[in-house]
């Protein structure tokens, strides 16, 4: 077994002082000399034509530098997927939801601009509105894009394998519907940004984001900029989940405000604009069809998902396909169909959230599979385990497991829980439930169609040697990217994690895709990876030379140098570097080992700066239909876990006792962030199972755009977590490394589905599973003759 | 989110406080904990002219027995209220309550008399000091008066304060042997909870098992201001308590409750909470008179 000095351990993060001490610098903490200060101006109303737009009493208002609206941007249209570019900066002919763009200030203190707002006269005719998918989708209702019949944004329709005749084979149909609500993210740091364009015709724009390098090109798209005069960079960010995954138009005014003043122009969204910018969880609403055979064998399952989509597409097209793809994982299925909608309503859009498309398929899915064993009499357990793929299988629609530590993942939930002992065992009013999960390690594909590398780093080695400095334009943004980096550059190089410098997040450093889809520990790993074995090569093939021994011979460990056979004089070298520190104190003599201080120092005399280079991009991954972008990943994660709650049989409410989690991330490259991984995607699963629903009136104005009156978990509401750790060594991630950062989140809420069934007797068909809902079907149960 | 503009006040002594406020012509908020009146500055629902800060002013913060009675300082903290002996000892609802309201960090600033002054219909402390039989103290410039607590709330965000008036404290009467006091609430998480329904009930015994000789039983979250359920308390009145008169009073509260649907609940999961929560606060008033007796004779 291999052992490793770094990786593989709980490394202390490296962002740990700062945001221990406060010191960590955000967006809000930074202030440029002869900055202006941004604010937007929302619609109102749900659906409406801009009659007129009067801008006059805003600009003559004292303090007011710049007031912006469509007619200073031109029309381009911008999104996320090239396939539906479907926003502009500013609404020209018609607000689509409460909360669209219409104008922007800046001026020389937030206050003025606020101000200012209130002075700009926007003359609306109000149109109807379509809230629900329901009166989107009805006859003749009004259209949220004119080009969109019935509101159908996007859909999708596949068909793997023959599904009704193998429905019509099978011992035991199910179907059911399963229905979700709107989500927010819920990230502790509202979205902020600096714009600031010199006197050169550069624009340098500091954003709290999760993917520079998708704002960079979005931004000198829209503002006609060449791409290499936009540089995006990213500060310390207080998590994203999704929604800071794409360029946001507030980016863009700042960008836009700066270009026109020539000054720096910072704006922020409050709690109430991150609301309405949303670009969080869709609603879903999925029919779910499977057939099995009576010993458990899964034959085919049949798909059909709607999506409430809000006023734009966002990154809507992924999540369709995705709602789609991943379902039938990580089981072996040989027929599966999928037909998914998406729906335009005048409502925020809605987006990308950490699992993105695919949680509630698989809370539906795995709540039904619950189902069916109970009805064939079969342990959930085994069912599962009946099924599921292995390391080598390719599922029907071309998804290929190069590892799966699937059955170690259930083994591990079950022994962890002591779930022989307690399923159906419990008393009532407390339950045990099971679900798996599965998800992508990083989209095979950018989001636009592009043969670009997908991360690119490189590693500076200090000239005076001993330590390094890596550079990416990954995003850190509080998951431990940096410290994984810093880890792995670390261990190929053989020094010290103390010895490794990381600055990343800034589109100067290079290309790197960002932080979404659970890409980054194995692609930007691999970068980072392939950049390190860059410099320990160039390094020790100038030590093979000045010593006049083979290269094989020579290996770095630790922060030495290592000679494989020993017998090597190096005392030349080392009274050379010595002679370079006259009078310093500390620096290795005599016959101590050879440092890769030294040696690094003897590098850089022989051949000038050593930088390591290292790029990613997948090799061909499968998938040859309309949509198979999406889903296919160089590797998959899964997940299984056991959660355990009580109801009260009184009130309704739901508590969460326990919860065993395993989750197979290939490697751990910090065991500690892995954990944190999955720790946080269960407190977001649990609340999205029994609290979080972002609510609307009548207006389509939302009702509880708060944190206050939107519940996500408080730390009182989480119960201990087992986090077990699986590790099925993945031959194509960076030590064998796979995603966590997602996947963990997708067994969370059909395991407490399955658990509250336990103890209730009930299936519950929608979220979430609040006092209420959990009463008021507690009590038709009970009048239930 | 920017605070409007406006002018600070920081008074030393209550008296000087009240000469300030009689003094501004204009509208004029008092700042206690801020935990309220702050957030709705910043979202524009509240834009006073004057702030007069309660800050500085120690004699409000003080919580002291005076006789048979205990007089809670407006400004003493929620924290600090749950840190009184006699709080913890002797009136088991308020302390609960007290533990139930928003979260440490808001209970550490969070004040008694804001609370009430706030008058929201869902608040924590109002519905157990109602059903202790509270009344308050309201110093103005030229003189004092004193009222039951229960006449003081008006409405949601009303109540009989007039300008220029300040809540300076909150006098509970230590309950008489053989009694207890109960408060349950209902939110869906543990912790930052604005209550669905809360109950807070108040009985004594006329000896060790009773009967019940004085109820009184407080619905929250259920009306414009906590409501009294008149029909509970008769039903209590006059018999041993046990758990099928307590649900008996659980079904007569529901009566007198007048929930509304909102975005939180229905009125029909209100009005069915209101059934069950009366009857567990009232358990608990049972079970804390009998500690209260037992504690006597250890």
């Amino acid at each position: 077994m291999t052992t490793y000095s770094t990786v593989n351990s709980r490394a202390p993060r490296l962002d740990a002082p700062d945001k221990a001490t406060g010191s960590a610098v955000y967006i809000d903490d930074i202030r440029l000399p002869g900055m202006l200060f941004g604010a937007m101006l929302h619609s109102p109303l749900a659906h409406a034509k801009i009659l007129n737009i009067d801008t006059r009493g805003a600009k003559r208002l004292s303090g007011v530098k710049s007031v912006v609206t469509y007619e200073d941007t031109g029309l381009i249209k911008y999104g996320v997927s090239p396939a539906r570019y479907d926003e502009l900066l500013f609404c020209d002919g018609k607000v689509r939801y409460v909360g669209d763009e219409v104008a922007a200030v800046a001026a020389v203190d937030l206050e003025t601009a606020v101000e200012a707002l209130s002075l700009i006269n926007v003359e609306y005719e109000e149109l109807p509105a379509v809230l629900t998918m329901e009166e989107a989708l009805a006859e003749g209702a009004p259209l949220v894009h004119d080009e969109y019949q019935r509101n159908i944004g996007a859909e999708v329709h596949h068909e793997f394998g023959d599904v009704e005749s193998a429905l019509a084979q099978c011992d035991l149909v199910r179907t059911d519907t399963f229905r979700s609500k709107r989500q927010d993210a819920a990230f502790i740091e509202p979205q902020g940004c600096i714009a600031d364009y010199d006197g050169r015709g550069y624009l340098t724009l500091r954003s709290s984001t999760q993917t520079p390098h998708y704002v960079q090109r979005t931004i000198a798209m829209v503002l006609g900029l060449p791409i290499g005069k936009v540089r995006v960079v990213k500060p310390y960010v207080g998590g994203g989940f999704g929604p800071k995954a794409a360029a946001n138009a507030m980016e863009m005014a700042a960008c836009l405000m700066s270009m026109k003043t020539g000054k720096p122009v910072k704006m922020g969204f409050t709690r109430e604009e991150v609301f309405l910018h949303s670009r969080a969880r869709h609603q879903f609403v999925h029919t779910l069809t499977t057939g099995v055979k009576k010993d458990g064998t899964i034959v085919a399952l049949k798909n059909e998902c709607y999506l409430e989509g809000g006023a734009y597409t966002s990154f809507g097209i992924a999540t369709i396909y995705y709602a789609g793809s991943l379902l039938g994982g990580p089981y072996r299925l040989q027929n599966m169909k999928y037909d998914g909608y998406r729906v335009y309503t005048n409502k925020p859009a809605c987006g990308a959230q950490r699992g993105h498309g695919g949680v509630i398929a698989r809370a539906a899915w795995e709540q039904q599979l619950d189902r069916i064993a109970e009805e064939i009499g079969m342990d959930p357990v085994e069912l599962r385990l009946k099924n599921m793929m292995e390391a080598g299988d390719v599922s029907c629609n071309e998804l290929k497991m190069n590892s799966l530590g699937m059955r170690e993942c259930i083994e591990a939930v079950r022994d962890g829980s002591g779930w022989k002992e307690k399923k159906g065992r419990l008393p009532k009013g407390k339950g045990i439930g099971m679900a798996c999960g599965f998800f992508v390690s990083g989209a095979g594909f950018p989001i636009y169609r592009s043969d670009t590398y997908h991360a690119t780093v490189s590693i500076h080695v200090s000239e005076d040697g001993g330590t390094v400095h890596v550079y990416t334009a990954s995003a850190e943004i509080g998951q431990g990217s940096d410290t994984a980096f810093a880890m792995i550059a670390a261990e190929t190089i053989g020094i010290p994690l103390d010895s490794v410098m990381i600055s990343s997040g800034d589109t100067e450093f290079g290309i790197d895709l960002g932080a979404y889809s659970s890409r980054q520990t194995l692609m930007t790993g691999h970068a980072t990876k392939e950049a390190a074995v860059d410099v320990r090569n160039q390094i020790l093939a100038v030590m093979a030379r000045e010593l006049k021994v083979d290269i094989s011979e020579l290996d770095i460990k630790d922060g030495l140098i290592v000679f494989k056979h020993g017998g090597v004089d190096f005392s030349r070298l080392r009274a050379r570097y010595i002679r370079e520190h006259r009078g310093w104190q500390g620096i290795a003599r005599g016959n101590d080992p050879l440092t890769f201080q030294e040696a690094a120092r003897i590098a850089y005399l022989a051949r000038g700066t050593i930088i390591g280079r290292g790029k990613y991009k997948p090799a061909e991954l499968g998938g040859s239909h309309k949509g198979a972008a999406v889903g296919t990943s160089p590797a998959y994660g899964c997940s299984a876990q056991v959660v355990e709650v009580s109801v009260d049989m009184e009130t309704g409410r739901i508590t969460v006792e326990k919860m065993t989690d395993a989750h197979d991330c290939g490697f751990a490259i910090n065991r500690t962030s892995v954990e944190g991984q999955m720790q946080g995607s269960l407190s977001m699963g649990l609340g999205e199972a029994l609290y979080e629903e972002v609510k609307f009136d009548e207006k389509g104005r939302i009702l509880n755009p708060n944190l206050g009156e939107y519940k996500i978990p408080t730390s009182l509401d989480m119960p201990n977590v087992n986090p077990i750790i699986v590790e099925s060594h993945e031959p194509y991630g960076p030590f064998g490394a796979k995603e966590v950062g997602e996947g963990a989140i997708m067994p969370t809420i059909p395991a407490i589905l399955n658990a509250v069934y336990d103890a209730t007797g009930i299936r519950f068909q929608e979220l979430p599973l609040t006092p209420e809902r959990v009463f008021m079907a507690l009590r038709a149960k009970k009048q239930k003759p | 989110m920017l605070l409007p503009k406006f002018e600070f006040h920081e008074p030393e002594t209550l008296k000087e406080a009240a000469a300030i406020l009689s003094g501004i012509g204009e509208p004029t908020s008092i700042l206690a904990g801020g935990t309220d009146l702050l957030v709705n500055m910043k979202k524009g629902k509240a834009s006073p002219r004057h702030l007069v800060s309660l800050g500085r002013v120690r004699e409000l913060k003080k919580t002291a027995r005076d006789g048979e009675s205990l007089r809670i300082g407006a400004c003493v903290t929620v924290a600090e209220l749950r840190e009184e002996r006699e709080i913890k000892d002797d009136f088991d609802g308020l302390f609960r309550g007290a533990g139930l309201l928003g979260s440490p960090l808001i209970r550490n600033l969070a004040t008694v008399g804001g609370n009430i002054v706030t008058a929201r219909p869902a608040a924590d402390l109002p519905p157990p000091l109602i059903a202790y039989g509270a009344t308050i103290e309201l110093v103005k410039d030229n003189g004092e008066r004193i009222l039951s607590l229960e006449d003081f709330i008006k409405g949601p965000g009303e109540t009989s304060i007039e300008p220029g008036e300040i809540l300076s404290g909150i006098i509970l009467r230590e309950p008489p042997l053989y009694s207890g006091g109960g408060y349950v609430k209902l939110g869906m998480r543990k912790a930052l909870e604005i209550s669905l329904v809360n109950v807070a009930t108040f009985f004594a015994l006329d000896g060790p098992s009773g009967p019940i000789q004085k109820a009184r039983v407080v619905l929250g979250s259920v009306g414009p201001t906590p409501i009294r359920s008149l029909r509970a308390e008769e039903i209590l009145t006059g018999e041993r308590p046990d758990e099928a008169l307590f649900e008996k009073a659980g079904e007569a509260a529901a009566n007198d409750a007048k929930p509304i649907d909102d975005f939180r609940a229905s009125a029909e999961y209100r009005s069915e909470m209101v059934k069950l929560l009366t009857r567990k606060a009232l358990k608990q008033a049972y079970e804390e008179a009998k500690l209260r007796e037992w504690r006597r004779w250890k």
